[in-house]
Parts: C-alpha cells; sequence; structure tokens
C-alpha cells in the first residue's frame, strides 16, 4: 500500500538519539526512506579552544570529547604531546596507562550495550551494565578524585600513583567481571526476542564499512580485522597477548557481539599488566614549561568507540596552533543514513544505537 | 525449544528480585566520597604567598587574586575569587599550588538557587570546616572517616 511520505524530526530532544543528536526522518507509514542526520548541537569548538591553551590546560578538554571515555580521550592526546616532544614515560606508568584504558574500554562498552539493548525496548538490561560500570567508576574515582572527567593522565606520566586500595579492588573486581558478562548473555544474548530484533538488521557490508572508514567494534563486526592497538601498537601494547574479535555479517547483533567480547579481552589485558606492574615513579622527566619544537605530529590510539586520531601542528610556542581531533563517534555515524533505508522506526533506534556515538564527540 | 532463551532471562530476573538490594537511598544514606575527591575548592589564606601559579594553570582563567604588600615587603592576600561557573574541577590549579594551601573539598552538593552563590570567595569565606580532600598532597594526610 503506497501512504504518503512524512517528514519526522528525531531528536534533538529524544533520549534514543543518546545526547543532542538531529534525525530527519522521512517515513513512509512506518517504514524510513532515508534520513538525514543533522549535528552541532553540541558543538563548543573544543579545537579552536586548544589554540588558546597551552598544551596541558588542554588535558581537561579531551574529557568533554567522548565523555564515556574520558581515560582514554586522554591517553591519546598526552601520547600525541609524548611523540611530538619525543618525551619518555616511566613503566610504571606505561602499565598503568593500559590498565586504566582498558577499565575505561569496559566501562564505555558497558553503556553502549546498556542502551543499545535498552532502545530495543528491554530497560531491565540496561540496569544490569550500569551496577557493573559503577564499580569501574569507584576504581576512577579513589585514584583521580572524579567519576567521569578524569583529567588523570599527564604530558609523561600520570597526575597520581594508584592509592594502596587500588589493586586488591581491581582483583576483586576482574573476578566479578566474570560472572558478570555470563549473567548478562545468559539475560540478553540467548533471549529469542531480542535475535529476532537484532539478526540481519542494519547490515554494514565490509566494502561500506571500509569506504566510509568505520573504526572499532563497528569496522570490526563487518568483517575487517583493523584494531589499532595491533595494526600500529602505542605504548606498550605490543607486549600483551589479547585476541581482536572480527565477525562476518555486519548487523546490529555482530556490534553488540563484538563489544561483549572485547570486554573479555580487556579483562585478559587486565590481568597481564597487573602480572608485570612494575614499582616506580609515575611521572618522568618534563621540563616545567611545554615547548614542543615547531613541526606537526598524528598519533592515533583505539578507542572504546574506534580509531581516535589528534593532530597537532606546533609552532614553538607553549600554545598548539592547530589542533585537529579525528573523533571517530563522527566518523562512524555517517554510515547512518545508508543504513537505515527500508527499516522500521523501532529499527532506526537500534542501529543508531548499534553503532553506539557520543554526542560529545560527534560534535567536538 | 524456542523460548527457552527468554525464560533463561527472566529466571536470572527473578533470582536478582530476591538478592540484596543495592540501590541506594539518597539523600537518607549518604553515598562514600573518595579521599581524592574533586570537589569544591578551600584556602588557607594564611599559608598562600600569592604566587599566582594557580592563576596560571587555570585553563579558564577562574581564578583571581589580589594581594599587598606589608612593611616587610612580604605578600599577603586581599582577595582570592574563584569564579566556579566557569571551573572545568580540573585540579591543575590544586596540583601547582606549591603551598598546598589549595585544596579540594569533599563536598559534592554544589548546586545553588542564586547565580551569584557560585562564586566563591575563598577569602572572605575559607570553608576550612568542610571536610578537605587529598588529593594532589605529596604526604598523604591523616584519613577521615
Ligand atoms: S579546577 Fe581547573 S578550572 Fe577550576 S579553578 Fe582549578 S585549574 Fe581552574
Ligand atoms: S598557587 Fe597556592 S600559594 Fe600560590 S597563589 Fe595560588 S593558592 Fe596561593
Amino acid at each position: 500500500m503506497r501512504t504518503q511520505e512524512i517528514t519526522v524530526n528525531l531528536g534533538p530532544q529524544h533520549p534514543s538519539t543518546h545526547g543532542v543528536f538531529r534525525l530527519v526522518i522521512h517515513l513512509d507509514g512506518e517504514v524510513a526512506t532515508g534520513g538525514t542526520s543533522v549535528l552541532g548541537y553540541l558543538h563548543r569548538g573544543l579545537e579552536k579552544l586548544a589554540e588558546s591553551r597551552t598544551y596541558p590546560q588542554f588535558i581537561p578538554y579531551t574529557d568533554r570529547l567522548d565523555y564515556l571515555a574520558s581515560m582514554s580521550n586522554n591517553l591519546a592526546y598526552v601520547q600525541t604531546v609524548e611523540k611530538l616532544m619525543g618525551i619518555e614515560v616511566p613503566e610504571r606508568a606505561e602499565y598503568l596507562r593500559v590498565i586504566f584504558a582498558e577499565l575505561q574500554r569496559i566501562a564505555s562498552h558497558m553503556v553502549g550495550v546498556g542502551t543499545f539493548v535498552m532502545d530495543l525496548g528491554a530497560v531491565t538490561a540496561v540496569f544490569y551494565p550500569f551496577i557493573h560500570r559503577e564499580k569501574i567508576l569507584d576504581l576512577f574515582s579513589m585514584t583521580c578524585g572524579g567519576r567521569l572527567t578524569y583529567n588523570y593522565m599527564r604530558i609523561g606520566g600520570l597526575s597520581h600513583d594508584i592509592p594502596e586500595e587500588f589493586l586488591p579492588k581491581l582483583q576483586e573486581f576482574l573476578d566479578y567481571m566474570r560472572t558478570a558478562l555470563e549473567e548478562y548473555h545468559q539475560l540478553v544474548t540467548g533471549n529469542e526476542i531480542f535475535l529476532a530484533r537484532t539478526k540481519g538488521v542494519g547490515v554494514i557490508t565490509k566494502e561500506m564499512a571500509m569506504s566510509y572508514g568505520l573504526s572499532g567494534p563497528n569496522v570490526r563486526a563487518s568483517g575487517v580485522c583493523y584494531d589499532v592497538r595491533k595494526a600500529h601498537p602505542y605504548g606498550i601494547y605490543d607486549r600483551f597477548n589479547f585476541n581482536v574479535p572480527v565477525f562476518e555479517s555486519g548487523d546490529t547483533f555482530d556490534r553488540y557481539m563484538v563489544r561483549m567480547i572485547e570486554m573479555e579481552e580487556s579483562v585478559k589485558i587486565i590481568r597481564q599488566a597487573i602480572k608485570d606492574l612494575p614499582e616506580g615513579p609515575v611521572l618522568g622527566k618534563v621540563p616545567k614549561l611545554i615547548k614542543p619544537p615547531a613541526g606537526e605530529v598524528y598519533h592515533s590510539i583505539e578507542n572504546p568507540k574506534g580509531e581516535l586520531g589528534f593532530y597537532i601542528v606546533s609552532d614553538g610556542s607553549p600554545k598548539p596552533y592547530r589542533l585537529h581531533i579525528r573523533r571517530p563517534s563522527f566518523v562512524n555515524l555517517g554510515v547512518l543514513e545508508e543504513i537505515i533505508k527500508g527499516w522500521k522506526v523501532a529499527d532506526v533506534i537500534a542501529i543508531l544505537a548499534s553503532l553506539d556515538i557520543v554526542l560529545g564527540e560527534v560534535d567536538g | 525449544m524456542y523460548g527457552s532463551g527468554v525464560v533463561k532471562g527472566l529466571a536470572l530476573t527473578l533470582k536478582k528480585f530476591f538478592s540484596k538490594k543495592i540501590t541506594e537511598q539518597y539523600p537518607e544514606e549518604r553515598p562514600f566520597i573518595d579521599h581524592r575527591w574533586r570537589g569544591s575548592l578551600q584556602l588557607d589564606k594564611d599559608a598562600c604567598i600569592c604566587c599566582n601559579m594557580c592563576v596560571n594553570a587555570c585553563p579558564n582563567g577562574v581564578i583571581t587574586l589580589e594581594s599587598g604588600k606589608d612593611e616587610n615587603n612580604k605578600r599577603f592576600l586581599t582577595r582570592y575569587e574563584v569564579n566556579f561557573e566557569r571551573c572545568l574541577v580540573c585540579g591543575l590549579c590544586v596540583e601547582a599550588c606549591p603551598k598546598q594551601c589549595l585544596k579540594f573539598t569533599r563536598e559534592y552538593e554544589l548546586a545553588t538557587y542564586f547565580r551569584d552563590d557560585v562564586k566563591l570567595g575563598l577569602y572572605h569565606n575559607p570553608k576550612l570546616s568542610a571536610p578537605s580532600s587529598t588529593y594532589a598532597q605529596k604526604t598523604e594526610q591523616k584519613k577521615e572517616g
């Protein structure tokens, strides 16, 4: 049956858009025939702000990019500056950075899968991951005093050493994670309604994934094995033994599964890092005034959402001349308009949630 | 069997329903606040040497301080204001302070009814009674409950 096409605004204030994102969606009955994403509601001009801040002063601003993964954003930025200046980081700081980055990956994926399942209508399933994430936030706040914006990494190391009660708590958490993930598989993964709603929905083919430049779990669900930790190891990631989960079909279910398995792998990495954690200082020798030599640098890391890269041009002054951020959520969102065609509104919401975007990062 | 996944999930929900409750009954129950918590700011104005390190460390120009000189040419503070509206609560000022007289408190209920109350005048209202945080302290202070 042909019906009149109508245009609906989804967002910007709508809980299932995960922030202030607007999707102008064209509907034929209940089926989406196309859509246009409208961005910029959360644009704060972070790249421009960086030009009037000194290098260390920009670290707290990176917290505000992907605010579900502040720790990883910090890491990407400080490593970029370290690369530009050739600063050595103490061993202990390197190991702690890995521990925190992986904890952050678990925390971010917890929100990612939780909100995804919630957007399918299963509200119970959002609380379980949030309970687990809360334990990570406790670990973070005991170390750096913040629950969301950590500002923990420093150029040349970390701002603080971990408190003594941290490692026992972390061990406890890792043991807890095993049952937590099993429980979640029991609750969600085998659920027939969940499978019916996600299998084969919103397929991103391998070609599409590559031509749109996707990264992170979204590209690995489409059969492309690309993980910056393996492809261009940064920090000390080449010392750890872990797998990169890759799925073939590229539907929403696979994107969910990649995240679930990545959490298991992160637990493995953290266990190895705790085993080898050396003693020593956590902040290396850095000049009082951070003044990188003139030049440019690009550095990227594997954030929970994908490849987060910083490009810095320095003119030799204490402030960046230009700073550009490759924001994975922004790039990943590009594919949305294409993959929602032909799906019902309820599925469009699920497809959007499965991409796991954060608007702080999309809008910059 | 079709539907067994749903049943398994419901079994878990039922198990959790009868397990210990974890919801915190705020505000009757108070959360535990970590020792390094970054809350509001507090200043020991007698220990401050007016070196301006905190002012220069701040990314947002939040701190304003004015000082005078006494007869021994020693600086003393006459005004210290924190415009908390624009504060990122990043802690760079506390880390920069050489005298460790600028500290975070462990308060967390910082909402106010009026905009003017957001500004912290740390000179006249030193808030020394608030539980302080050990953030960026080199010698760990005695931990308070
Ligand atoms: S916490 Fe950060 S933003 Fe706030 S006053 Fe200190 S340096 Fe400035
Ligand atoms: S850094 Fe410390 S001592 Fe120096 S002006 Fe600020 S509060 Fe005073």
